[in-house]
């Protein structure tokens, strides 16, 4: 038997139109190939101090 | 693919040919992206939405810039009625990419009919409230508000999947059960429909084990041999039918008294009151003409009434003019005995006191030949009259019968106005006959009409003496 409180909690409040430009603001975008390029970077700038 | 450090076309080799930069892992995350997008396109053709959102959010979490895989979620959000998720992917797509996007004609298709937005915009916004209600555990007014969202987003996955939640937990299954039919419709692959589905089927079919056994028990048969022939009997069949025919028969006879309480009682009572009010109306029509007719007939009793009174009051002013004609008699009748003997001066008088109007009687109308014959017969005997009258009254007088002296002294006055005496002594017969007021006018007019006499001296003294006793 489903438990309703426990479903209902699993339903979120849509966004509205009002609310779009923070939403997409807000949106963590940072990629993998971001991360991937930083770490490159870090790593070409570590090999050309040494 | 390009270069993440100079911008050049990447070739097959792990570094970039023109900056020399290191490019094997990056170009591994890229396919890998690339390889998310394919399968989040792949999902989405077979309306597995929620697997293809997964597999789309991945590409994008490898690589931002994945402009297909941003404007393919786009439009699976926009599927399942999240439109402002859509935008906003379409607007990051647009933001890396600014030229031959096709999220540009995506956003400019929305926003060319604002209309269309503020109402999916509307509903988006029904939709938050219905969850609060149901935080509230207002489930009907939650209900209600989502079926008027369905109305206008039919697609809209979460509003629906809420609705079916709903229906669970007021235990209608059915509902339940063909709202989430809806919901897999648009997205095949949706974990929560499913579970929900799981358990509305356990609920719609619980006895499916006993359903089973009891076919399997129906199914027994009775197997013989005859002869070459094998016989499959079912077991009991032979047994069952009487009792089913008897229950049958009751079952014919319990319908029937339904029928006949539910279908044939109502429209017979309906038919006997149809027929009361009928018989009331007709009943109440005939007492409304009756009651007619008695106004009419008291209408012509108060008119029979008052033709009555009329022709009572003609009667009464007939009798007034046969009172006229015995009064012409009366006149005929005094000169007749004038014409017989002119000396018998009793008969005229007595013919002549029948014309006496009583006191407080209206003198009749007399004509003219009337007055005529009357004045002729005064011309001829007033004198003698006159003379009879206050021979009469004076001898009542000096015999002191005053009642029977005062109309004959009054007689013989009205005959003679120079006769002074009988005048006088009518004013006595009216004091010495306890009628003083009269007694008075008579004096009065004796002292008028016959001034400077011994009468009028002693009329004043009479009169003095009344108005003293007063």
């Amino acid at each position: 038997m489903l438990d309703f409180e426990e479903e209902l909690r699993k339903f979120h409040p849509s966004v509205e139109v009002e609310d779009a430009e923070e939403a997409i603001f807000s949106q963590d975008m940072t990629d993998i190939a971001d991360a991937l390029i930083q770490v490159i970077g870090k790593k070409t700038e570590k090999e050309d101090g040494e | 693919m390009i270069c993440y450090n100079c911008g050049a076309a990447l070739s097959e080799k792990d570094f970039c040919t023109s900056c020399g930069a290191e490019v094997g892992m990056y170009k591994k995350i890229l396919s890998l992206s690339n390889r998310y997008y394919n399968d989040g396109l792949e999902k989405a053709r077979v309306r597995d939405l929620s697997g293809a959102i997964v597999s789309l959010k991945q590409s994008i979490k490898l690589n931002r810039n994945n402009v297909d895989a941003h404007n393919l979620l786009g439009l699976v959000y926009y599927e399942i009625g999240e439109v402002v998720e859509a935008l906003g992917q379409w607007t990051i797509s647009i933001n890396v990419r600014d030229t031959k996007n096709i999220a540009t004609d995506y956003i400019n298709l929305i926003q060319q009919n604002p209309g269309r937005l503020d109402g999916m915009n509307l509903n988006l916004h029904k939709f938050n409230q219905s969850l609060a209600l149901c935080y509230q555990d207002s489930l009907d007014y939650a209900q209600i508000q989502l079926k008027k969202i369905l109305l206008g987003t039919p697609k809209y996955l979460k509003a629906r999947q809420l609705l079916a939640l709903i229906y669970i937990r007021l235990e209608q299954w059915d509902k339940a059960k063909s709202e989430l039919d809806k919901c897999i419709a648009i997205d095949t692959g949706n974990t929560i429909t499913l579970r929900y589905i799981r358990e509305v089927d356990q609920m719609l079919a619980p006895e499916d084990g006993f359903n089973a056994s009891r076919k399997k028990e129906k199914e027994k048969v009775r197997v013989y041999q005859s002869g070459n022939e094998t016989i499959i009997q079912p077991v009991n069949h032979g047994e069952n039918r009487a009792i089913s025919v008897l229950l049958y028969i009751a079952m014919g006879i319990l319908i029937g008294i339904a029928i006949a309480l539910f279908l044939i009682l109502p429209g017979k009572i309906q038919e006997a009151r149809a027929s009361s009010h009928e018989e009331l109306r007709i009943v109440s029509e005939q007492s409304d003409a009756k009651t007619a007719t008695i106004d009419e007939l008291e209408l012509q009793i108060s008119k029979l009434q008052a033709e009555t009174e009329r022709l009572n009051e003609d009667l009464k002013e007939m009798a007034g003019k046969d009172g006229a004609v015995g009064v012409s008699d009366a006149l005929m009748q005094a000169a007749t005995a004038y014409v017989n003997d002119p000396n018998d001066i009793a008969s005229v008088a007595e013919a002549l006191e029948l014309l006496e109007v009583p006191e407080g009687e209206e003198e009749t109308v007399k004509s003219e030949s009337f007055k005529v014959l009357y004045d002729k017969l005064m011309e001829l005997d007033r004198e003698s009259l006159a003379s009879y009258y206050y021979d009469l009254g004076y001898s009542s007088y000096r015999a002191e019968e005053y009642a029977e002296a005062i109309p004959n002294l009054r007689r013989a006055y009205e005959y003679d106005n120079e006769n002074g005496e009988a005048l006088f002594y009518l004013g006595n017969a009216y004091r010495y006959n306890g009628e003083e007021d009269k007694a008075k006018e008579t004096y009065a007019e004796v002292i008028d009409n016959f001034p400077d006499t011994e009468r009028a001296s002693r009329s004043e003294t009479y009169l003095a003496e009344i108005n003293n006793q007063e």
